[in-house]
């Protein structure tokens, strides 16, 4: 069975006077899934979501909801509802009142009473109707935002970074909490985020943007796995960035000859678009080992000195300077013994397994 | 660090000139004599009590208020409209119209008298307290301007649009979110243009007509000497009104401001 689609935007563009917010967006959103937009500020990402919701025309391309084409539709209108990254929670009105807003005048009282009291229990913020605006925490201002959204049953929900004004451990409860609440619903969610860690955790799938540009969309597993390019690629998690030969190709096998560890053999990325003879390889830094010793089951080895440690709790990062490449190589290792091996200017080995090879292509920027 | 004492006196001084003969008016409205110098011969309450009995005073006042009221309300809901553009949208000659609603403020009140009465007397309308009022507007619209766009900035522009989203039109959304959201903003610029109207003499004087303001019908009994100490009562209690009028409306201009603070 397919899922069928609840938004289409095809050759989406939004242009200011000369500034191409974006462009060239092609993007189906399947019912029922949990979608991000991520990219540094200033990417584009906020004004898709607004064509979405209806508060900016697009200058060329169509915005399907539906099935429905949306061009002329105001945001009223629209089956969407948006939590905005301020909250935009009415001063003037109670939490009972405004998460009534948009159905006054469209049930009868009653009904409005207990749809209410259903969506902040659901919200866990249930009783306290009669708490006044300004007597809020920010957690629960965020909690008030959803309910008002949610209330109105939409097809589609937005939600423009809607954890950015959180402090960090209220943060990650909501993640969790936003995500069990999108399952339990069934909703589509539409996010928009700066934050990679924030979009990997939540989403079935990310569309990462670049300079008004959708750059690649996919599974946050595929997206660590197989960035599209560079820019992906550093953007999304920590990434050792390597320039290599392409030797030969054969099939979907790439013989290379790679800065610092040499000669090897790696797997073809089918994200990538573009390959030449000079081209990039990424080695995430949980994927190297480190060893004072020469490791023996590892093909790519290299000699390096630690030029920094640091210790992160769960984890410690080293910075390895070895030959052939300026920039140290970042390494990260679990901390399994509460012990940290090496310190600054150790001698050090660093070993590679092929399949931890990441084919970036050749860099068109 | 010494401290600037010659400064210190200077303001002080500064203050008594200022607002020293301003307390003048009141002291003398309580003296029962009809010559306003010291020293004060007694003590009386008279003065204030035969304004109750003046039937042209009264009409005056009544035509002061029927003026603030109505130029109050105008001057408010135009000046409600221009500041929601102003902070809004961005458009082309913003600046261009900014400038010129807040010129009333420097262009000296006779010369605005003089044209607008030759304006009005051109186009057919005779002095009178619709004259006054449209005078008045203009005079006003610059404050209550001011006060709006004030409360306007501090207002989240994604309030609104959160309405729209929740299904509401343009016009409910300004019913249920603008206004009550400004509200404070609103009143303060009622009570501010309010006061203007109400204490604005040159324009009133050349646009009444045979129809007076307070202002206007004070200024005409200054010329009686005996009428003095009563027109000194009447002018405190103006100036009492005003004051509380105006400490009113920063009240509230304050609380617009401090109401989108979190």
């Amino acid at each position: 069975m397919t899922v069928r689609n609840i938004i289409e935007l095809r050759g989406v563009e939004k242009r200011y006077g000369t500034f191409l917010a974006a462009s060239g967006i092609n993007l189906d959103l399947k019912e029922g899934e949990f979608f991000s937009l991520l990219g540094p500020s200033g990417c584009g990402k906020t004004t898709v979501l607004r064509m979405i919701a209806g508060f900016q025309e697009p200058t060329k391309g169509t915005v399907l909801i539906d099935g429905q084409d949306m061009e002329g539709v105001p945001a009223n209108n629209r089956p969407t509802n948006m939590v905005f990254q301020s909250y935009a929670i009415f001063p003037h009105l109670n939490v009972g009142n405004n998460v009534a807003y948009g159905l006054r005048g469209k049930a009868p009282k009653a009904e409005i009473d207990q749809r209410v009291a259903e969506a902040l229990e659901m919200v866990e913020l249930g009783g306290l109707e009669d708490r006044g605006a300004s007597e809020l925490s920010g957690g629960q201002r965020q909690r008030v935002a959803l309910a008002r959204a949610l209330i109105m049953r939409p097809k589609v929900l937005l939600l423009d970074e809607p954890l950015s004004a959180l402090d960090k451990k209220l943060r990650e409860q909501m993640q969790f909490e936003m995500r069990n609440l999108q399952q339990s619903l069934g909703i589509t969610f539409v996010m928009v985020t700066h934050d990679q860690y924030e979009a990997m955790t939540m989403s079935d799938r990310i569309g990462v943007m670049f300079n008004g540009r959708l750059k690649q969309v996919d599974t946050p597993t595929t997206l660590y796995a197989r960035p599209c390019d560079q820019q992906v690629a550093s953007f999304i998690g920590e990434m050792n960035i390597l320039p290599a030969q392409l030797l030969e190709e054969n099939g979907d096998t790439l013989s290379i000859d790679a800065a610092a560890f040499g000669q090897m053999k790696i797997e073809r990325n089918p994200n990538v678009t573009t390959s030449a003879r000079d081209m990039n390889i990424g080695i995430r830094p949980e994927q190297l080992e480190i060893t004072a010793e020469k490791p023996e089951d590892y093909p790519s080895t290299v000699q390096g000195t630690v030029s920094n440690v640091a210790f992160y709790g769960e984890n410690i990062h080293y910075h390895i300077q070895v030959a052939g490449t300026d920039k140290p190589i970042s390494v990260s290792v679990p901390n399994y013994f509460h012990t940290v091996d090496f310190n600054r200017g150790d001698a050090v080995w660093l070993g590679l397994q092929s399949a931890s090879v990441i084919d970036l292509g050749t860099d068109t920027e | 660090m010494r401290r600037p004492s010659t400064l210190t006196a200077y303001a002080f001084v500064y203050l008594v000139f200022l607002y020293l003969p301003v307390l003048f008016l009141p002291l003398f409205s309580f003296n029962s004599g009809t010559i306003v110098a010291f020293p004060i011969k007694g003590w009386t309450l008279d003065w204030y009590r035969k304004l109750g009995e003046q039937d042209t005073l009264i009409q005056a006042l009544w035509n002061s208020l029927g003026v603030g009221t109505v130029v109050a309300l105008l001057s408010t809901a135009m000046g409600l409209f221009a500041a929601r553009a102003f902070v809004r949208y961005r458009f082309r000659g913003q600046r261009a119209a900014e400038g010129l609603v807040m010129l009333p403020l420097v262009i000296p009140g006779i010369i605005v008298a003089s044209s607008m009465l030759v304006l009005f007397l051109f186009i057919g309308l005779k002095p009178s307290l619709l004259t006054v009022v449209l005078g008045h507007t203009f005079l006003a619209l610059p404050f209550s301007v001011s006060i709006l766009k004030s409360a306007f900035d501090d207002f989240d522009a994604s309030l609104e649009e959160a309405s729209y989203d929740l299904g509401v039109g343009v016009f409910d959304t300004f019913r249920r979110v603008t206004l009550p959201v400004v509200s404070p903003g609103i009143v303060a610029s009622l009570l501010v243009t309010f006061t203007v109207s109400f204490d604005e003499f040159v324009l009133a004087f050349f646009l009444s007509g045979n129809q007076p303001t307070l202002p206007v019908y004070i200024w005409s009994q200054i010329r009686f000497p005996a009428k003095l100490p009563n027109v000194l009562a009447l002018g405190s209690i103006l100036l009492l009104t005003s004051v509380l009028l105006l400490v009113l409306a920063e009240y509230f201009r304050r609380r617009s401001s401090a109401s989108e603070v979190r």
